[in-house]
Formats: C-alpha cells, sequence, structure tokens
C-alpha cells in the first residue's frame, strides 16, 4: 500500500459483530488527506463502532483498515489477517487521534500534563520540548491561561477542547471526534465546534461522528448516512441536505431538522 | 467478699517491672524490629500485589495464572504454616547441593536465617492480599480511561503505569493502612521462627523472670502504640484525599482516629 497520495484513511468492507449483533455490515470508503468527512445517523447505526475500529480500541471480524497506507491492528501474511503485539498495535494507533464524547481527561493531571504525558511517555519527546508544545497547543484551544487546572476545574466544554489538544500533541494523522458536544450544554457546544473547524480550515484530515447539523453542512467536504451497519447515502453537504437522493436520508432528515 | 477474690490477681501484677521492661534495651530492640519488618515487607507486599493484579487485569498470558494460583494459595493457607515453611521446611527441600544443568544448586541457598525467612514469609502473604486490593482498585477506574490512553498510542503496561494505577492508588491507600496495621500484630508470628520481634524479646525476659502477665502488657502497650500511632496517620492521609472536607488540627485528628476504628479492625489470618 503505497498510494499515499490518494487515501489517508481506507476502510474496506468493515465487519464487526458483539456476539451474534452484527454491528457493521460491510462498510467501505476512503478518506483523502485532508478530507473532512461527516458521519450521520440514528443511535446504534454502528457510527461509534466504527471510529473505535479505525483508533482500533476494538478487534474487527472481516474486512481492512489503512491510515496513511499502513494496515491498523493487523498485519497481512499470506492474504491472512494476524492482529498485531501490545506494542506494534499501540505504534499503530498513535497515528490516529481520537476525542470521545465523555472527553476522558486524566483526572490525576493538570491541562497541560495531560497534553504532554503521551508525547513523553509514547514518543519519548524531551520534556521541556513537550511543555512547550503542549502550551501552543492549549493557547490554539484558547485555554493558555488554564495549563494547570485539574479537570474537575475546568468546564466540559474547556475539557473537551483539552482532550481535542491532547490528542494533536501527537501529531496524528487524522483526528476521530466521537459526538464530541453531546454531552456538553447547548451554550458550550460553540467553543469545541470552533476548534473543530479551525483544524478543519487547517487541512486536518478528520472523520467525526455528530449531530450537528450546522457543522456538517458548514464544514464537512462529504456528508455520509450510516443505518443498520451501512453507509446509506454520501454525498456532498449541499446535495446531502436539499436533494438527498435515498429514502431513508429523506426520512432522517425530516426527523432532525 | 469481691475483694477477697480479686486481690490476689491485683497484688501479683508488679507494676513497677512494667515501667522497668518497657525501655529496657531488649524491648526496645524487638519493638525496632517489629517496626523494620512490617515496613518492608509491606513494602515488597505492595509491590507483588501491583504485579500480581496487573498481570490478572492485562490478562498477560502466564502471568495471569500464575498470579491467580499465587494468590489461591497464600491467601487460602495459614501466615504461621507459611512462616515455619521458609524457615523449617525449605531446607529439606534440598538436604544435599546437587546440580542442575550446568549450575550446581547448593543447600545453603535454602537455609534462611530468621529474618530473612521472616520477611519472604510476611511480604509473599501480604502479597496476596494486597494483589485484590490493588485488582479492586483498577477495577474501580472508568473504563473511558484505559481507552483514551490507548487512542494515545500508550501499550497496555504505559495505560496501567502512567494513567490507571495512580488513580487506583488513591482508591487503594485506606485498604493498604488497614494492611499495615493488621501485618504490625501478624509480625508477632515470626516469633516462633526465632526473629527477635517484640513478642519474641518479651518472651525472652519473661523466660527469665516468669513476669509473663507485666511483659505481654508491655509487648501490648508497643503494639497499642504503633497500631493508634499508624491509624492516626492513616486518618489524616485519608482526611487529605478528601479536599472537600476541611476539617484540620490535632483534636479532629485524634477524633478520626478513634472514631474510626476500622483500621484496627483487619485482624483475619
Amino acid at each position: 500500500m503505497s498510494d499515499a497520495e490518494g487515501a489517508m484513511v481506507r476502510i474496506i468492507d468493515v465487519h464487526k459483530r458483539f456476539g451474534r449483533n452484527e454491528i457493521l455490515k460491510g462498510v467501505s470508503f476512503d478518506v483523502a488527506r485532508g478530507e473532512v468527512v461527516v458521519i450521520l445517523g440514528p443511535s446504534g447505526s454502528g457510527k461509534s463502532t466504527l471510529l473505535r475500529l479505525i483508533s482500533h480500541l476494538d478487534p474487527l471480524n472481516g474486512g481492512r483498515i489503512y491510515v496513511n497506507g499502513h494496515l491498523v491492528g493487523y498485519e497481512e501474511r499470506d492474504g491472512k489477517l494476524h492482529p498485531l503485539g501490545d506494542a506494534a498495535s499501540s505504534r499503530s494507533r498513535a497515528d490516529v487521534g481520537m476525542v470521545f464524547q465523555r472527553f476522558n481527561l486524566f483526572p490525576h493531571l493538570d491541562a497541560l500534563a495531560n497534553v504532554t504525558s503521551a508525547p513523553i511517555h509514547v514518543r519519548g519527546v524531551a520534556k521541556k520540548q513537550a511543555l512547550e508544545r503542549g502550551t501552543e497547543l492549549l493557547r490554539l484551544v484558547g485555554l493558555g491561561e488554564k495549563l494547570h487546572a485539574y479537570p474537575s476545574q475546568l468546564s466540559g466544554g474547556q475539557q473537551q477542547r483539552v482532550a481535542i489538544a491532547r490528542a494533536l500533541a501527537m501529531d496524528p494523522k487524522v483526528m476521530l471526534f466521537d459526538e464530541a458536544t453531546s454531552a456538553l450544554d447547548p451554550e458550550l457546544v460553540g467553543e469545541v465546534l470552533e476548534v473543530m473547524k479551525l483544524l478543519a480550515r487547517d487541512g486536518m484530515t478528520m472523520i467525526t461522528v455528530t449531530h450537528e447539523m450546522g457543522f456538517a453542512r458548514e464544514v464537512a467536504d462529504r456528508v455520509m448516512l450510516m443505518d443498520g451497519g451501512v453507509i446509506v447515502e454520501t454525498n456532498t453537504p449541499a446535495a446531502f441536505f436539499d436533494h438527498p437522493q435515498h429514502e431513508r436520508t429523506r426520512s432522517f432528515l425530516s426527523k432532525i431538522l | 467478699m469481691i475483694v477477697d477474690i480479686s486481690l490476689p490477681l491485683l497484688v501479683n501484677f508488679d507494676f513497677s517491672v512494667v515501667r522497668e521492661s518497657l525501655f529496657q534495651d531488649t524491648i526496645v530492640s524487638g519493638a525496632r524490629n517489629t517496626l523494620m519488618i512490617s515496613a518492608l515487607a509491606q513494602l515488597l507486599g505492595i509491590g507483588m500485589g501491583v504485579i500480581a493484579a496487573v498481570a490478572r487485569n492485562l490478562r498477560i498470558p502466564v502471568a495471569s495464572q500464575v498470579a491467580s494460583l499465587y494468590i489461591w494459595f497464600f491467601r487460602g493457607t495459614p501466615l504461621l504454616v507459611q512462616l515455619i515453611f521458609w524457615f523449617s521446611a525449605m531446607p529439606q527441600l534440598a538436604p544435599n547441593d546437587f546440580s542442575l544443568w550446568i549450575f550446581t544448586v547448593r543447600h545453603d541457598w535454602f537455609l534462611l536465617s530468621p529474618f530473612y525467612a521472616a520477611l519472604i514469609g510476611l511480604s509473599i502473604n501480604e502479597g496476596a492480599y494486597m494483589a485484590e486490593i490493588v485488582r479492586s482498585g483498577i477495577e474501580s477506574i472508568e473504563k473511558g480511561q484505559m481507552d483514551a490512553a490507548k487512542a494515545l498510542g500508550m501499550t497496555n503496561l504505559q495505560a496501567m503505569r502512567h494513567v490507571i494505577l495512580p488513580q487506583a492508588a488513591r482508591v487503594t491507600i485506606p485498604p493498604t493502612g488497614n494492611e499495615f496495621i493488621a501485618m504490625l500484630k501478624n509480625s508477632s508470628l515470626a516469633n516462633v521462627i526465632a526473629y527477635p520481634e517484640l513478642l519474641y524479646e518479651s518472651q525472652k525476659v519473661y523466660h527469665r523472670n516468669f513476669r509473663i502477665l507485666e511483659l505481654l502488657t508491655v509487648a501490648s502497650l508497643w503494639y497499642l502504640f504503633f497500631t493508634t500511632m499508624f491509624s492516626v496517620l492513616q486518618a489524616e492521609l485519608e482526611a487529605r484525599l478528601r479536599p472537600e472536607e476541611e476539617r484540620r488540627g490535632f483534636f479532629a485528628m485524634i477524633g478520626r482516629a478513634i472514631s474510626a476504628p476500622p483500621a484496627l479492625q483487619g485482624d483475619r489470618r
């Protein structure tokens, strides 16, 4: 796989089951470098599961996922997939930044230590450099004044912005946002979306699961509807929202708009 | 009438013996040894407990099964039996020098001094209990923390070391304090393998002067001093872990230690 010019993320016929419950029933799409993809869909449609597979937090049951030309979490020998060991799969995860619905900041570390812990311990970056870069990233997300605040002292919106800075500190090739604003009070959603727009404008490759239609319309290069474990429709935001092709897209949009 | 019955008991109890023995060299050295072996065994026990708990939590092949076996065995047999094993039965495992592949295994490697037998016995036993305490600490941390650590590229062990264990430690501190207080008392079992701890030294004195009652009183006073001191420290430490509760000052500290006796209820085995 050396078509790095083409896709940053390649998802090929991905299947996922939990017990007998099939969550993903063959999902395929590519995400180009710098592209922003928004995935919409009803809850339980498999959107979050897909993101967890891209960052290899859960194992695949079928198909392949490539990030930046590298197979995520597996190695291929004789046409078969073999799971990578802990160290190698951790290395492949480091290229994928993930932002969670519930932030998942480390409560025993202050904002700056949250941002610098992975660069220091995983990448082996010198502490001084990591602190400089961490400070810079926290300024970027508007939290230059909160370097030494603990997560419990921050609002939900501030915590999520720290979480974004923490993911960015690993210089990910792609950022995944798993309903990053769903756990926030309505008045705090905007500040997080602003940071996400900033990243998108900056050329970050992003796959975003969200219920924020305004964000999808304004920022996305492509919008997808996922339902029942498959991608139902993919289109540009304008076409997706104004001229949906599929009946299921129309009924989904009519419920939420 | 009642006075007639109880009087001989009281008359026989000689406070001056207690007073003289309390700080005599043998007893003080016994108390020092009790404190030292308890602290060392507790530290080693915490180390072994963390290793066993992590091996089990991460389901590391082989290590996880070994850890389960370890916990099952050492929690399931009496500490006294384990101490006698390390001191008296170990040498019988290798009655003579023998060669194993290219190594020569020597008989005297299996001869443990009372100190090492007591240290090994107490710490290995403690590790099995600490493993369960650390395990419940690890399990109390929400799953999203592990997800976040792994999403940042940490390996399982890095996530444990930098994210999970520091948070679990908080939850683990109160029961570990209880363990240490129990350890101070359980270390008295090492008297059967002739380790010169507090009880052993007290016995040495009463074997000479037959003042058993007084010397047991002396030993108990030292144990009470240690357990009370560490209960107070523990209560203070726990209070600091609850920053929202602003109860400071020496009397509040003593009050907590006395009103919260769970630390003194650690007896078992």
